[in-house]
């Protein structure tokens, strides 16, 4: 385990993101406490630690909702692009809540009788044939392993040791880990509390979160206008392209192509970094370099070269200027080689 | 995110998707009513009533 890895660097924005994300953790569990207690019926009780359950339960869950929520809006929004920068922390937040959740359901449910805790929690309950008495909390365990194995692997350290492809493949078990708890809940809770808003909430966070994915996803994998000049694939006019960002463009074969303006000069670049994979198009150029938008990995725009001391490198492609719209050359260059930015001004 | 993996992305919400939809409608429809003492005979509730 001796591979070389760059970890990503404290900074004093994520410093304040994880002390708002704290406040806000704590604020919601007051909340959950007060207003459960205010709303509880005459006759009922509720105690403490059940309290507790449902709170840290609902709010891991709304937490998973927003983080899966973050990546297909940050393709429509910029607003949301900072959440991107601090997506693993929450992930790494929302685990820790839902392991709470499940110490707290194995203590008060299960830890009274003879049989061990863990065992109890897939014995206890051997109705898997019904529905409404499913041992639902069978579901919420397979996806508590998945979210572990995430929070495990989530350091840089196993980034650089899997590879970027291998670790991205391994952290899309988000996704069954939150089909996992949508029917965890609709099985559990929704069975037991008749209350509309938790089918509410439950149906609105599902078909957020899958619509979302399936609609910036089928935008993903369509082919750009491919109007072509002399092979060359059309990118914008030269009017369209914000200054330090860039145009996504699609060819029908090959990686994706990120072509960023800098003031006067037009480059571009492989929209993959090299660190996870992100999406470098969505990013923006920042002290000359072109920045991802996850993890603030740099580029020059010259030769697609991480600046010193870093290694990294990505494709290049040539561009030009015909009539005011900006082309690029599908066909990339090796990683790092330089590659002249076409001027906004000068003849094609 | 590679060509792939956006592949791989699309394909699994095209299928989670309409799988938790499904499961959530039929959990709903299926949920148990409230309960009912139905051990008592109704003419003893007919006329407590």
């Amino acid at each position: 385990m001796s591979h070389d890895y760059k970890s990503v660097q404290w900074t004093p924005f994520k410093i304040r993101f994880d002390r708002w994300m704290l406040a806000g953790i704590a604020l919601y569990l007051v909340l959950f406490a007060v207003i459960g207690e205010i709303n509880q019926p005459p006759g009922e009780s509720v105690h403490p630690v059940q309290a507790m359950i449902r709170a840290t339960g609902t709010l891991a869950f709304l937490l998973l909702t927003f983080i899966l929520c973050i990546g297909p809006l940050a393709r429509l929004t910029d607003r949301f692009k900072p959440f991107l920068y601090n997506r693993r922390h929450l992930g790494v937040t929302t685990f820790l809540i839902a392991l709470v959740h499940a110490a707290l359901v194995i203590m008060w449910y299960h830890g009274f009788s003879e049989t061990n805790p863990l065992v109890s929690v897939f014995i206890s309950n051997p109705r898997y044939e019904s529905l409404s008495g499913f041992p639902f909390e069978v579901l919420g365990f397979a996806a508590l392993v998945i979210m572990f194995l995430m929070a495990a692997t989530s350091h840089d350290f196993w980034n650089a040791n899997l590879g970027p492809g291998l670790w991205k493949a391994l952290h899309m078990g988000v996704y069954f880990a939150y089909a996992l708890l949508v029917i965890h809940i609709a099985l559990g809770a929704i069975q037991f509390n008749k209350s509309p808003i938790y089918v509410a909430l439950l149906a609105a966070s599902a078909v957020t979160v899958a619509g979302l994915h399936v609609i910036t996803g089928f935008a993903a994998m369509r082919p750009s206008d491919r109007t072509a000049n002399e092979g060359w694939l059309k990118v914008a006019a030269i009017d369209d392209m914000e200054d330090a960002r860039a145009k996504i463009v699609r060819p029908l074969k090959g990686e994706a192509i990120a072509v960023f303006r800098d003031g006067n000069k037009i480059s571009a670049v492989s929209n993959v970094c090299r660190h996870q994979g992100g999406p470098l198009g969505e990013g923006k150029i920042v002290d000359g370099c072109i920045t991802c938008p996850w993890h603030g990995f740099q580029y020059r725009m010259e030769d697609g070269q991480s600046p010193p001391p870093f290694t990294e490198k990505i494709a290049t492609y040539a561009t030009r200027i015909v009539e005011g719209v900006v082309y690029v050359n599908p066909e990339p260059n090796p990683p790092g080689t330089p590659q002249t930015p076409s001027q906004i001004g000068a003849s094609a | 995110m590679k060509r792939a993996h956006r592949r791989l992305h699309f394909a699994i919400w095209a299928i989670l998707g309409p799988v938790m939809f499904w499961v959530l409608v039929l959990a709903i429809t299926n949920r148990p009513s409230a309960p009912v003492n139905d051990t008592l005979p109704t003419q003893l509730i007919e006329e407590a009533s």
